[in-house]
């Protein structure tokens, strides 16, 4: 355990460390653009550089620990070399700040801030190079803007292994440019080379100019994408910033789903899926309840439920994989005595949908399939023919397979045809509406947190299930 | 290229086993000399016969000055730019093959004959102006000379 | 005579380069010995003592890169020849290539058996012509004479050689780029640690020398590292290959006894300077030595230790003799344009510095120089000192700062009177051309 000593104080290290994994590990700050921490080291872009004392200075990403080396992290000759490196990065960096995307989250608009502040230097014009360059249908390049640093074509090589993305031509008319097999388009990992890119170089479309960040927060949440249950960042407007006119629906959607760093599950990455999670969760709404398709309130729909509950006698309940934890508990001790049971998996694999890879997508693409065949067991979804009520909780029930005479209860988020058909019909929230967990297919457990108010008309499903509990009793 | 796989298999036989990118620029430089250039087929067959992703040969094509994605003349006229021979007299004798050829460096004549470049230093500053004229070097090239020479290509 | 010679040891006729003439002059009978008679780590020794330093341009110690090398640790070991000579002004190791290639192939066998490597390589520049064609010429006739492939001679040592030809770019004459080059990939230098030494082509021991370092080892363990000393002088031993050219009479390659006075060998050896001019300027080793004044030069003997004094160095051995009338500005331009046109453009400080510098010098040039532009210069060239992954934006840095140290005022006339003060001239002509 050799001991190094940084700025004059001393600090245990690995042997097997770098200057700049020790500094890290001590809350010293070293700035960098090409490293890291889940990618090979490059040493390119130089801005690292420490001073080791009696020998000058270099890169701290690749400066192995040696026992009673003595670093210096913010000496006058290593601030000068921040502020040359940043000089030679603005040099044909163009100031595209005001309509760049990446403002407010650059880390290069950050470290000219706090290093270098200085104009160029430089009187000649920058070099120009190509914008707009679509990568692919959902990650636009800027070329003038890169500054090479390579993470983009790091990721595609070492994470997501599609070999998508390389560096053409030489010097300083480098590109980055995608392979012309198409394996960057493919590549469903994609856009976490949007969150990596240290510059506004790499931008996702379905973002592009839709929001300045510093009015969105996030709210921690769960992809339910897939049986995986990476963690998530969901970014939506501030409260302070929710507009008062023009199109209020901008308070309550979501800007932009980006990973949030989980080592237990998906370190700092999530799959192009969870990316596009607006894609379901904005689906048109179900607003109200009904009864075989005519507006009802709730009560009376939950009474109307109760009575159909109690009248049955041989009850099936499909219950939904996308339900949390705490959900699930409450379907148990209100009606899990009443109902036969089984889990249903409310999504199937798309067409075009990667099944399984060896990264993080898993075949399961449902939440909380864990926790639902925990309590519920692992039978299939099958509805025996002589049930009578079928309780269907949320998607991918194939009504065509409810036995004719069957009367059923439908507890739903999102408009459907079916919904008008069910004998009752209660519309429930959405996973973005309210607090839970869910447990991924490892056992581990995740929470997530609401990010809006219920939709108008909507109610809790645990609300649902202890207004419908008891019934048999 | 798949009809020089055979060559490209015996080179194999002084090589580390199982090293196929060292393959990548002999491939290239091979099925260069055969075609004139590499055209997107070559790339998918070399990918497929070496097992390396697209994006490495991509690269690879764009770094290495010598390797070609497009055809070019029958004879690319390479004229050293570099210190000793322009202190020799590179510089006008470019001028001059430029004049003669009626293209700028970059160029290539309108019967498809020459290409005109300009490169940096080929090795041959003793006996310099250079002129690399596909693979063969011309040293101590003058302005006759190279009249000369580009006459007795034109021939052929 | 320019001194005791190692490698011009024999004269150059139409065949003298083939395996016959060769072997006639003693070849291949010192790598016989080697193997018979010598272990692996006694060669390397011998080559440490003997002190070589590499004639690729940085200088160092063979013997101290070797060893690191543990001929006995079970894995593979890599040893490149690096024959790119990509380096302006550069021109003698072709010499060795064309003329005496076996010198070359029977030392690297020597190296191979020493270094414990199965595959040697040697990475010849794609450009070049005729050294090409009689190194695979001469690899074959190795071949064919059981000098390479399995149980080399009898004994246990089997090694292959492959000669491996770039595609066209300078900064793969690098050692760590030239081993990206031979992995199939762009040309990107690496950082280190790791040493190549350690973890170098397919991240094993490899050893990068240069094709002139290599081809005096036959000579070396023939005659031992005690002979080798009596050569040259204490700080450099042996003798160097000076290739020169530029503005003398008799440009070419030479080999020159470390040691021997600089005047003489611009004056005799190569025939005074064209037109009876003026030495103005000298650079030394390559465009990415120092350049040095004429004086200093006629001052000094050609050794390692007399140019690192002037804060110089003999680098490549590619001299290139400037006469008066030159103008250094435009000399400079073609310099930085061709820095420009081989950064690979991995890091930085080279990619960026080395386009703005270029751009600026072109300003100058066409006349729209400002003042400020030399500072600028200066300070690109002093942001690339140490900071890059390899030497080429050091190196144009180097170029840069002594070109405006030495000819600050042709500079700064050039930016004052938006134009040269020596007319832009390159070539040294009699005065009535120079219309």
């Amino acid at each position: 355990m050799p001991e190094i000593f940084i700025n004059g104080k001393p600090y245990q290290a690995e042997p097997d460390q770098t200057v700049l994994q020790v500094c890290r590990e001590n809350g010293i700050y070293i700035p960098y653009f090409c490293w890291h921490p889940q990618l090979s080291v490059v040493g390119n872009c130089r801005i690292c550089m420490v001073e080791e004392e009696g020998r000058g200075v270099d890169i701290g990403c690749n400066m192995p620990v040696k026992a009673g080396m003595r670093v210096l992290t913010e000496s006058d000759e290593v601030k000068e070399h921040r502020k040359a490196i940043l000089q030679f990065i603005t040099l044909n960096h163009p100031v595209d700040c005001g309509i760049c995307d990446k403002a407010g989250e650059c880390v290069l608009q950050d470290y000219h801030y706090e290093y270098n502040g200085a104009p160029s230097i430089s009187s000649d014009p920058k070099v120009r190079s190509t914008k707009f360059y679509d990568l692919s249908d959902r990650i636009v390049l800027d070329n003038e803007r890169c500054i090479l640093c390579s993470r983009c074509v790091r990721f595609t090589s070492e994470i997501s292994k599609s070999c998508g993305l390389g560096i053409e031509e030489r010097g300083d008319t480098s590109l980055v440019r995608p392979s012309t097999d198409g394996s960057f388009r493919n590549d469903a990992y994609s856009d976490n080379v949007v969150d990596i890119c240290p510059v506004g170089a790499l931008l996702s479309r379905s973002f592009f100019y839709k929001s300045r960040v510093w009015y969105l927060q996030t709210t921690p949440s769960v992809c339910p994408g897939c049986e995986r249950g990476c963690s998530i960042n969901v970014w939506h407007r501030k409260q302070e910033w929710h507009l008062q006119s023009l199109d209020t629906a901008e308070n309550t959607s979501i800007a932009r789903v980006t990973p949030l760093e989980n080592m237990a599950v998906n370190g700092p990455w999530i799959c192009n899926k969870g990316r596009d999670l607006a894609k379901i969760f904005e689906r048109k709404r179900a607003e109200g309840a009904m009864a075989k398709g005519k507006p009802v309130s709730l009560a009376e729909a939950i009474a109307a439920a109760r009575q159909l509950i109690v009248g049955a006698a041989r009850p099936v309940a499909l219950v939904s994989s996308w339900g949390s934890n705490e959900e699930l508990e409450a379907f148990r001790s209100a009606l899990g005595a009443s109902f036969t049971s089984r889990v249903k998996a409310d999504h199937q694999p798309e067409p075009g949908e990667v099944v399984e890879d060896d990264v993080l997508i898993r075949a399961d693409k449902n939440p909380n399939s864990a926790r639902a065949r925990e309590l519920f067991g692992t039978a299939p979804a099958v509805i025996p023919a002589d049930a009578d009520l079928v309780l269907v909780w949320g998607e991918g029930c194939d009504f065509s397979k409810i036995p004719a005479g069957a009367r059923i209860i439908l507890l739903g988020s999102y408009l459907a045809p079916e919904n008008g058909h069910a004998d009752v019909f209660l519309p429930i929230s959405i996973q973005t509406e309210r607090n839970g967990h869910y447990t991924n297919f490892q056992g581990v457990v995740s929470g997530f947190e609401a990010c809006f108010p219920k939709a108008p008309g909507v109610v809790d499903a645990e609300a649902v299930f202890a207004g419908l509990g008891g019934a048999a009793s | 290229m798949k009809h020089l796989i055979p060559e490209f298999e015996e080179l194999k036989k002084r090589l580390p086993p199982g090293k196929n990118g060292t393959l990548v620029l002999p491939c290239l430089h091979r099925i260069q000399d055969d075609r004139g250039y590499i055209a997107d087929e070559d790339i998918t067959g070399l990918v497929e016969y070496l097992g390396v992703p697209r994006i490495q040969i991509e690269e690879v094509l764009s770094f290495y000055t010598m390797l070609r994605r497009k055809p070019i003349g029958r004879w690319h006229v390479q004229v050293c730019r570099n210190v000793s021979c322009s202190m020799r007299g590179a510089e006008r004798l470019i001028d001059h093959v430029s004049r003669h050829l009626g293209v700028k460096p970059g160029q290539t004549t309108a019967d498809g004959r020459f290409t005109l470049s300009t490169v940096e230093c080929l090795g041959s500053c003793g006996t310099a102006p250079v002129v690399m004229v596909n693979e063969r070097y011309h040293e101590l090239q003058d302005a006759q000379s190279l009249d000369k020479l580009l006459g007795e290509l034109t021939q052929q | 005579m320019t001194g005791r010679k190692i490698l011009m040891d024999f004269e150059v006729t139409p065949t003298s380069h083939t395996l016959e003439a060769y072997a006639a002059r003693g070849g291949y009978q010192t790598v016989s010995r080697v193997l018979r008679e010598m272990k692996p780590t006694d060669v390397t020794k011998e080559v440490t003592e003997a002190g070589i330093q590499g004639r690729g341009g940085a200088s160092f110690p063979a013997g101290r890169k070797w060893q690191v090398v543990d001929p006995h640790d079970g894995e593979p070991h890599y040893l490149l020849a690096n024959a790119d000579e990509g380096e302006p002004g550069t021109f003698k190791d072709r010499w060795i290539l064309e003329n005496a290639p076996h010198k070359l192939l029977e030392s690297m066998l020597i190296a191979a058996y020493a270094l414990g490597c199965r595959n040697t390589f040697v990475y010849i520049r794609g450009e070049f012509d005729l050294p090409y064609r009689r190194l695979q010429a001469a690899v074959e006739e190795a071949y064919k004479a059981g000098y390479f492939g399995e149980k080399i001679l009898g004994s246990g040592f089997s090694c292959d050689i492959y000669v491996f030809r770039g595609g066209g770019a300078y900064v793969c004459g690098e050692a760590s780029s030239l081993l990206a080059s031979v992995e199939g990939i762009r040309g990107y230098p690496r950082n280190r640690p790791p040493r190549l030494t350690v973890k170098g082509l397919y991240q094993c021991p490899t050893v990068v020398n240069n094709v002139e370092t290599l081809s005096n080892l036959a000579w070396i363990l023939r005659h031992g590292a005690a002979e080798y000393r009596k050569v040259g002088t204490p700080k450099s031993p042996g003798t160097r290959l000076i290739s020169i050219s530029g503005h003398v009479n008799r440009p070419g390659v030479y080999e020159v006894e470390l040691g021997y006075p600089w005047r003489k060998f611009l004056d005799e050896d190569c025939g005074g300077i064209l037109g009876g001019r003026k030495l103005k300027a000298i650079i030394p080793g390559g465009i990415s030595s120092q350049v040095l004044p004429g004086e200093t030069a006629y001052e000094l003997m050609l050794s390692h230790e007399a140019l690192w004094d002037v804060n110089s160095s003999l680098g490549s051995g590619g001299m290139i003799a400037i006469a008066e009338g030159t103008c250094m500005v435009r000399l400079l331009q073609i310099m930085l344009r061709f820095y420009h046109h081989e950064s690979c453009g991995q890091c930085t400080p080279c990619r960026e510095g080395m386009g703005w510098a270029h751009r600026v010098i072109d300003r100058i040039v066409a006349g729209q120089g400002r003042p400020e532009d030399i500072d600028t210069l200066i300070r690109i060239s002093k942001f690339n000192d140490g900071t890059t992954i390899c030497g080429l934006g050091d190196a144009a840095g180097y170029a840069t700062v002594d070109f405006i140290k030495h000819f600050r005022d042709e500079f700064e006339y050039f930016i004052e009177h938006k134009r040269s003060k020596n007319d832009g001239r390159l070539e040294c002509l009699p005065e009535v051309a120079n219309a």
